[in-house]
């Protein structure tokens, strides 16, 4: 079965070790919140409000989680120190959608999947079967694997926070961008690869369309 | 799209603390047999009440035990067809605690198996899939799975689905509840005006879900989502309110046909009190409601697929289970049930709510005999 999405708008952003303007202060006026706030939240928040999306359901993703409150959450107990009950509440796979519906007030349907290498083009199929009932939904993905010795675990990934963000609705137009064929260059996460690919070849001259194949 | 095929559970098999099978699960629910034991193997500095799963295999040999269980007991001879959908959690963390407490850093840690999805790839060795995808949504994963399980079959985009809620035992998750203050030291007793915290427990439970009825079968004919966009962990009983209300209108029906609600009731404070206030406000006809909790344990990722079973067992029973070691209820307007009752039941709500205010309901109904 083949399902057909517009892309009504979209965003990328990465860097090799850590994206430094996420407008972080002016989209999260409070400062309790923005404190709290992790890494893949503060991309998140950018990346919605790059494509004009802050009310309506959400397919979000991850390969790799929290990987910071991960690390951090490991530490302790190796030290044997009680676990920071911040950094708990923040290490689940949730968490950076969490505080964009927070943040934005939307309570809308949000679902958060993490299937490795193949996260984002799941995020696609997801978001296409949803769209089948013909609603606007943010699709998005991100990665956040800056962490202290992360050379210790990584030897292929060069950017090291990225993400994507993609509004789509149903469409029975014929596709215009082709994204399976990934080409990783520049080695980032294979998870974020799919829709990274698709937000490379957006033409903002023409209708942009991809074709999900389920 | 128009299909709307509708969507039954056809088969299920589950291990937890409670039990080895889905069968003795729902006697040892109704008999008040909880599987939570005192436990210090997951914490340097406390004791708490935790539900261990009591088995000679290791975790990973019980979750393809489950799956070869399902493709046993129902019609497929293999699952070639099958979209595997995963619930889970914590995916592979009590393999990664394991290598990195030896030398307390990440040299030995193997991604592969640390990931969400190294559930997912640890099946996928042992048995051929159409497809998969995994949700990881905390303590809602495995409610969301089956929620999408439904999803696609009701629009006819695949054949059948096999959902796997799981969540093993980790000196994570039960540090950080520990740190949240919301562990109890002994068996749960969710609704209970003394109630003192939840118990950290570690299941599978497995649900093949198709869109042909078999014997004993039972239908999932709503599913309702909502987001708090409140608070990581403290829950806002608007949005409960809101996910059981969206489940209603997803199956069509009023709510004075839900005759039970299994409640996420885990035991702490703030969720029995939330969770209570919500469902006193939709369900003014006072359907049985009790918290299966106190036996099983909180069982997190997996928690949604295996009260998905045990809602399955009290429409196949006709028996509403009781809410163990409750003795003074601090909600009155709430119906719980303090026996275990042999009633009419035809539809059954089961609650699933997780931090970040991610809340599913999940409505299931008898199926009439073929």
């Amino acid at each position: 079965m083949k399902i057909n999405l517009e892309i009504l708008d979209s965003s990328y952003i990465y860097d090799q070790v850590q994206i430094q303007d996420l407008n972080t202060k002016e989209l999260v006026p409070k400062m309790v919140t923005r404190r709290r706030l992790t890494r893949a939240a503060k991309i998140a928040l950018y990346l919605a409000s790059e494509v004009n999306f802050e009310d309506g359901r959400i397919v979000y993703g991850n390969s790799y989680a929290e990987l910071e409150s991960t690390s951090k959450i490991l530490n302790s107990i190796n030290n044997q120190e009680q676990i920071s009950p911040t950094v708990f509440q923040n290490s689940v796979n949730n968490t950076a959608v969490s505080y964009l519906s927070m943040v934005t007030s939307n309570k809308n349907e949000i679902m958060t999947i993490s299937s490795g290498d193949n996260t984002s083009l799941n995020i696609l199929k997801a978001g296409a079967i949803k769209a089948l009932d013909k609603d606007t939904l943010l699709l998005l993905v991100t990665e956040t694997i800056n962490i202290e010795k992360i050379e210790e675990l990584n030897n292929c990934i060069e950017y090291l926070e990225c993400g994507v963000a993609l509004k789509v609705r149903l469409t029975t137009e014929d596709k215009t961008i082709d994204y399976m064929d990934i080409k990783n260059k520049e080695n980032f996460p294979l998870s974020v690869m799919h829709m990274l690919q698709i937000a490379q070849n957006i033409d903002n001259n023409t209708s942009n369309i991809i074709e999900v194949n389920l | 799209m128009n299909t709307k095929n509708k969507v039954f559970i056809t088969a299920t098999s589950s291990v937890s603390c409670a039990s080895d099978n889905c069968n003795e699960l729902f006697s040892n629910i109704c008999e008040g047999n909880s599987g939570i034991k005192n436990n210090d193997k997951y914490s340097y500095e406390s004791c708490p009440a935790i539900g261990k799963i009591k088995s000679e295999k290791s975790f990973y040999e019980n979750l393809i035990l489950q799956c070869q269980n399902i493709l046993d007991n129902s019609t497929l001879d293999t699952f070639e067809n099958t979209l595997l959908v995963i619930g889970s959690s914590v995916g592979g963390m009590s393999i990664t605690e394991n290598d990195y407490f030896k030398n307390g850093d990440y040299k030995d840690i193997n991604t592969s198996t640390h990931n969400i999805n190294s559930i997912a790839d640890f099946i996928k060795k042992e048995f051929d899939f159409y497809d998969d995808i995994t949700f990881s949504t905390a303590c809602t994963s495995s409610a969301n799975a089956i929620g999408y399980a439904h999803e696609v079959l009701q629009k006819g985009i695949y054949k059948n689905v096999l959902v796997v809620g799981v969540d093993s035992l980790c000196k994570t998750t039960v540090g950080g509840f520990l740190s949240l203050g919301v562990l109890s030291s002994n068996p749960c007793k969710p609704f209970d005006v003394n109630r003192d915290g939840m118990n950290v427990s570690e299941a599978i439970a497995c649900l093949l879900i198709e869109t042909k009825s078999q014997e004993n079968s039972v239908e999932i004919c709503g599913v309702g989502y909502s987001s708090d966009a409140y608070h990581m962990t403290q829950p806002h009983p608007d949005g409960s309110k809101t996910a059981m209300q969206n489940a209603l209108k997803c199956a069509n029906i009023e709510f004075d046909k839900i005759d039970y609600i299994n409640a996420h009731g885990t035991g702490t404070i703030a969720n029995d009190e939330s969770e209570a206030n919500s469902i006193c406000e939709v369900f003014t006809n006072k359907p049985y409601v009790s918290s299966t909790k106190s036996i099983t344990g909180h069982t997190l990722g997996a928690a949604g697929a295996i009260e998905a079973i045990i809602s399955c067992k009290v429409l196949q029973n006709q028996m509403v289970p009781k809410n163990t070691f409750l003795n003074e209820k601090e909600n009155e307007e709430l119906n719980l049930s303090q026996e275990t009752i042999k009633t009419d039941v035809n539809y059954v709500l089961s609650n699933s709510f997780a931090f970040g205010g991610n809340n599913c309901s999940l409505i299931f109904k008898k199926v009439m005999d073929l």
